[in-house]
C-alpha cells in the first residue's frame, strides 16, 4: 500500500515551522497551531493564566475586532476551537479549502497583534470561573484530581491544575497577560499543522507572506524541575457531599523522552483498556468492589504519573478497592504477563495508530502532538516498530520500576459534609 | 475521488438467505472496517412497568453467549484490535464493532452469536443491574445530567419518550432474567434490523462472511410499533426546581416540542438555530457569554425522534446570576420567535451548517450510522448527499416561519438544578414552580 500521506516541512525566518499534509479526500482543511506553552510554564500566583490566556486569543486584534475571528470562519463553513494543557495550548480550525487565505491572515493576525483590554479580561475572567464551577467545584473528580496532583507534585508545577487555582483566577492582571503574549506566543515557539485539500507549494508561500514580518520572539525561559526524592506513600482523604466514596491513586512516571514511557503505554492497555483488561476483569466483575475502573498514563514532557481511578457504588469501600489495585499490580510484578496479552496490547496500539491518522484533522493533530511530545513527527511514524520492539520482560520490570508503594500517592473521597 | 455533491459513498445491498438487509460501502485507504448493526425497538418499546429493559438487554448481550463467556467474548474482540460498542436509543439499539479489515469474519460471527443466541447469565445479570443501580445513585453527583433527564421528562411526560433509556432505580430493581430473556426473543430478529459495512470492504468478499456468520437468524417481528405523538409538552409553562443545596452553580434548561426526524422543517429549522444558539457567533452566545460573561456555555438544539421531536436551550451560571441568565435567554428567544434571523445570519448560517457537513460524516462509523439513520427514520435515500442544497435554499421566510413555530411558540418547560430556595426566588413568575430533591430523578 503506497504511504496514506507525505508531510511538507519549512521553516520560516523567525523560527515558525509549517507542515503541510495534502489529501482530496474531502474539500476541507483543517488547521493546527501549537504553541510550545502550558500550565508546566506558569508560577504560583498566575496559575492558569496559560488557559485564560486562551479566552483572551478569540477577542481581536490590529486587524480584526473582537468575535472577528469566528465571524469569518462560521461565515466560511467552518469552525475554530482550542485547549490548554499542562504542556502546550492547540488552537485549530476546520473550514472550506477556499477559505485557507483569509484564515491564514486571521491566526497570523493575532500573533502579531493581540488587543487585550481591561474589559475583555474581567469578562474572560468570569467565563473560566464558570468554567471551574462546572468542571471542578461542582464535579466530584475534578476536586478529587485536583487534591491528587498537589500531592503528587511538590515543586513542579504540574503541582495546579490546568484551569488555576479560584484565587489566581481572579488576581492575574493585564499587564501579566500581556507579557505572556510576548514570551510565549511568538513564531519561535509555534508550529503550524496544514491538512487537507491544500497545494503543498502554494500554502508554505501564503504562510510566508502571511506570517513571515512577525517578530521572532524571546528565547522561552526554561522549566526548572526541581521535585524532591518522594521519600514513602503521600495520603489525602476528602470529605464532600458525593453519593459514593472516591479513589484516585497514582505513582510517579517518567518523561515522555524516557524510552520506559512506550513500554507503559503497553501497560496500560494490559491492566486496564478494555473491558477483558486485567482490572476490569477482577475488580468489577470478579470482586466487584467498584462499578468502573481505569487508568491514565499520559505523556508528559516532565515526569509524569500513572493514574487509577475507580467508581465505588453508594456502599462501596475505597479501602477493599485498594487492596485489589495493590493485589493486582503485585501480581503483574511477580509473575510478569503472558505474550498473548503483549500481542493484543500491541494490535490495539497499531490499530490506534492507525485510526487517529484517518482524517485529515487526526494527522494534523496526532502529528503535532508527536512533534510536540517525541520531538519529530517522524518519531510518531515509528512508533509502530518501537511498540513492536517492546518485550514482556521489559513491561514486567517497568511495572516493578515505577508501581512502587513508596512513590504512591493515594486520595480517597468520603461522602460527608463540605469541609 | 472528490464529488462536490456526494457525501455517502456508492453502496451495495444484499438481503441474507434469513432476511437480513446488508449495506455495504467501500470507502478510504485504512485497512479498517466499521460494522453496525442497527435493530429496530429502542427504550420507546420498554413496557411501562419495566422501563431500561431495551438498554439493558443489550448491555447483556455483550456479557456471553451460548458459545463464549464474557471472559471469551471480550478476548475475541479485543485481541486483534477490534473494539465493540452497544448502545440504545428511544427508537434503536445498536451493536458496533471497528475492526481491521482481515479479521471482518471473525468479528461478524461474534456479533451474529451475540444477537442470536445471548446466554444472559444468571451471575452477569445480577452483576450488570447492581452496577446500574450503583450508576443510578452517583448520577446524584452530576448536575448537567441531572438537567438534562429532568428536561426529557418536562416534555414528555408520561410519553414512551419521557424516561431515562436506562430506566430508573425502581424499575431496574423490579427487572428478572426472564424480561430480558423475553424482550430479546419477542422483539429482535432479522426483519427489523439492518447491518451496515463500511471501511475496505466489498461486496464480494463480505457476503459469503454475513451469510456464514447470520445463519439461522430468523423469525423475530416483522415490525416496530411507532409510539404516538405528542400534541403539548407535559411540563409547559411549568418549572421545575430539582434541589442540590451545595451547588455553587445552576444547571439550566428550557425546552419544547418539535418536529420528527425527516420532517421537512428540519431544514429552516436548522438554519434558524444556527443563528439563534448554535454555533459559536450565535446570538444566545453573544449575548450570553461573550457580552455578559454569564456562562462558559449555552446552546440550543433540536432533537428527532421517530414520533416526534424536541427543541431546547442549556446552559449554566453561578446561582447568583440565575435569574439574569435566563431573562436573557427568554429575551433572545423572543425576538427571534418574532422576526427570525436577519439576512446576514440567515447566509452565515447556511455556510456554516453547509461547510462543516462533510465533517460530520468523515469517519467510517460516522458512515455508518448515516446509512443505517437513513433506513430507520425513512429518509429517502438522497437525504444526507441532498443537505447541502436543501440548507442553502432555505429563505429568511422559511426561517422566520421555523423560529416561529419552534421558539417557545407556546410557554417553556424550565429546568433549574441548584439550591432551591434560591432557584425557586429566581424562577419567580416564569410559571408554577415545582421543587423536588435530587432523588426523584434516579
Amino acid at each position: 500500500m503506497p504511504p496514506l500521506f507525505r508531510v511538507h516541512e519549512a521553516t520560516l525566518r523567525n523560527g515558525l515551522r509549517v507542515r503541510v499534509v495534502p489529501s482530496s479526500e474531502t474539500p476541507v482543511v483543517s488547521l493546527y497551531t501549537f504553541f510550545g506553552v502550558g500550565s508546566r510554564n506558569e508560577r504560583p500566583g498566575l496559575t492558569g493564566i496559560s488557559h485564560l490566556f486562551e479566552h483572551m486569543m478569540f477577542n481581536g486584534s490590529e486587524k480584526y475586532g473582537p468575535n472577528q475571528f469566528d465571524e469569518v470562519l462560521e461565515s466560511h463553513g467552518g469552525r475554530s476551537n482550542a485547549y490548554t494543557t499542562h504542556d502546550q495550548t492547540v488552537y485549530y480550525e476546520e473550514f472550506a479549502a477556499e477559505a485557507l487565505e483569509q484564515v491564514l491572515d486571521l491566526e497570523a493576525d493575532r500573533m502579531r497583534s493581540l488587543a487585550i483590554s481591561d474589559r475583555m479580561l474581567e469578562r474572560e475572567r468570569e467565563v473560566v470561573k464558570e468554567e471551574r464551577r462546572l468542571r471542578v467545584d461542582n464535579e466530584v473528580m475534578g476536586l478529587i484530581d485536583e487534591e491528587l496532583q498537589a500531592l503528587v507534585y511538590q515543586a513542579h508545577p504540574y503541582r495546579w491544575p490546568v484551569i488555576g487555582w479560584m484565587g489566581d483566577i481572579e488576581a492575574i492582571r493585564r499587564q501579566d497577560c500581556e507579557a505572556y503574549f510576548r514570551t510565549y506566543y511568538a513564531p519561535g515557539n509555534a508550529v503550524l499543522w496544514i491538512a487537507g485539500d491544500v497545494d503543498p507549494e502554494a500554502t508554505v508561500r501564503r504562510v510566508r507572506r502571511a506570517y513571515g514580518n512577525i517578530p521572532r520572539g524571546p528565547a522561552v525561559p526554561a522549566v526548572v524541575n526541581a521535585e524532591p526524592t518522594q521519600r514513602g506513600e503521600r495520603r489525602s482523604v476528602l470529605s464532600h457531599p458525593a453519593q459514593a466514596p472516591g479513589l484516585l491513586v497514582a505513582y510517579r512516571g517518567p518523561p515522555v523522552s524516557h524510552p520506559d514511557a512506550l513500554t507503559l503505554d503497553v501497560l496500560e492497555f494490559i491492566l486496564a483498556v478494555g473491558e477483558g483488561s486485567r482490572l476490569n476483569r477482577q475488580l468489577v466483575y470478579e470482586e466487584k468492589v467498584a462499578i468502573d475502573v481505569g487508568m491514565d498514563w499520559s505523556w508528559r514532557l516532565d515526569p509524569g504519573a500513572l493514574l487509577f481511578h475507580a467508581e465505588l457504588a453508594p456502599d462501596g469501600d475505597p479501602a477493599r478497592v485498594e487492596a485489589s489495585l495493590y493485589r493486582e499490580i503485585a501480581r503483574l510484578v511477580e509473575q510478569g504477563i503472558t505474550e498473548r496479552e503483549l500481542t493484543k496490547a500491541k494490535n490495539n496500539l497499531r490499530a490506534h495508530l492507525m485510526r487517529e491518522l484517518t482524517t485529515s484533522s487526526g494527522r494534523a493533530h496526532a502529528l503535532g502532538n508527536y512533534e510536540t511530545y517525541l520531538g519529530s513527527w517522524r518519531a510518531g511514524l515509528r512508533l509502530g516498530d518501537r511498540y513492536a520492539a517492546v518485550e514482556s520482560a521489559s513491561v514486567q520490570s517497568a511495572a516493578a520500576r515505577y508501581l512502587l508503594p513508596s512513590q504512591r500517592s493515594v486520595v480517597t473521597l468520603f461522602p460527608g459534609a463540605s469541609a | 475521488m472528490k464529488h462536490a455533491d456526494r457525501i455517502l459513498p456508492s453502496r451495495a445491498s444484499f438481503t441474507t438467505a434469513d432476511g437480513l438487509d446488508v449495506e455495504v460501502a467501500r470507502r478510504g485507504r485504512v485497512p479498517l472496517v466499521s460494522i453496525r448493526l442497527v435493530m429496530q425497538p429502542g427504550s420507546a418499546a420498554d413496557p411501562p412497568q419495566r422501563l431500561g429493559l431495551a438498554d439493558f438487554t443489550v448491555k447483556l448481550m455483550r456479557r456471553g453467549t451460548t458459545r463464549l463467556d464474557a471472559d471469551a467474548l471480550n478476548e475475541a474482540v479485543e485481541f486483534v484490535g477490534a473494539s465493540l460498542g452497544v448502545f440504545a436509543a428511544e427508537d434503536f439499539v445498536a451493536l458496533a464493532v471497528t475492526t481491521p479489515a482481515e479479521h471482518l469474519g471473525e468479528m461478524l460471527d461474534v456479533l451474529a452469536q451475540m444477537v442470536r443466541e445471548p446466554a444472559f447469565p444468571v451471575h452477569e445479570f445480577d452483576t450488570e443491574r447492581a452496577r446500574t443501580l450503583a450508576q443510578f445513585a452517583n448520577d446524584l453527583d452530576d448536575p448537567g445530567l441531572l438537567a438534562d433527564r429532568a428536561l426529557q421528562r418536562a416534555i414528555w411526560g408520561s410519553h414512551p419518550y419521557g424516561h431515562d433509556v436506562a430506566g430508573n432505580q425502581a424499575s431496574v430493581e423490579g427487572l428478572v432474567r426472564e424480561d430480558i430473556v423475553a424482550f430479546h426473543r419477542d422483539c429482535f430478529g432479522p426483519r427489523i434490523s439492518r447491518l451496515v459495512l463500511v471501511g475496505a470492504v466489498d461486496i464480494r468478499s463480505s457476503r459469503p462472511l454475513v451469510e456464514r456468520a447470520f445463519a439461522g437468524w430468523r423469525g423475530g417481528p416483522v415490525r416496530t410499533p411507532v409510539p404516538p405523538s405528542l400534541t403539548q409538552a407535559a411540563g409547559e409553562g411549568k418549572v421545575l426546581v430539582v434541589d442540590r443545596p451545595n451547588q455553587t452553580q445552576a444547571q439550566v434548561r428550557l425546552g419544547a416540542l418539535a418536529y420528527r426526524r425527516g420532517e421537512p422543517a428540519t431544514f429552516p429549522a436548522q438554519v434558524m438555530n444556527a443563528a439563534l444558539g448554535g454555533g459559536f457567533t450565535s446570538r444566545l452566545v453573544r449575548e450570553v457569554r461573550v457580552k455578559r460573561g454569564l456562562s462558559y456555555g449555552v446552546g440550543s438544539s433540536f432533537e428527532t425522534m421517530r414520533a416526534g421531536g424536541s427543541f431546547s436551550i442549556s446552559s449554566f451560571t453561578k446561582v447568583k446570576t440565575t435569574r439574569a441568565l435566563l431573562d436573557v435567554i427568554l429575551g433572545v428567544v423572543d425576538q427571534m420567535r418574532e422576526r427570525g434571523p436577519t439576512k446576514a445570519e440567515l447566509e452565515k448560517a447556511q455556510e456554516y451548517l453547509a461547510g462543516l457537513f462533510p465533517l460530520r460524516v468523515e469517519t467510517n462509523e460516522a458512515v455508518a450510522s448515516a446509512i443505517a439513520d437513513l433506513w430507520l427514520y425513512s429518509l429517502g435515500e438522497d437525504w444526507v448527499d441532498d443537505y447541502r442544497s436543501r440548507i442553502r435554499a432555505v429563505t429568511r421566510a422559511d426561517a422566520a416561519l421555523a423560529a416561529g413555530r419552534f421558539c417557545f411558540a407556546h410557554p417553556p418547560a424550565v429546568v433549574l438544578v441548584g439550591p432551591a430556595e434560591a432557584l425557586q426566588r429566581a424562577a419567580e413568575a416564569l410559571g408554577q414552580v415545582t421543587v423536588v430533591p435530587a432523588t426523584e430523578l434516579t
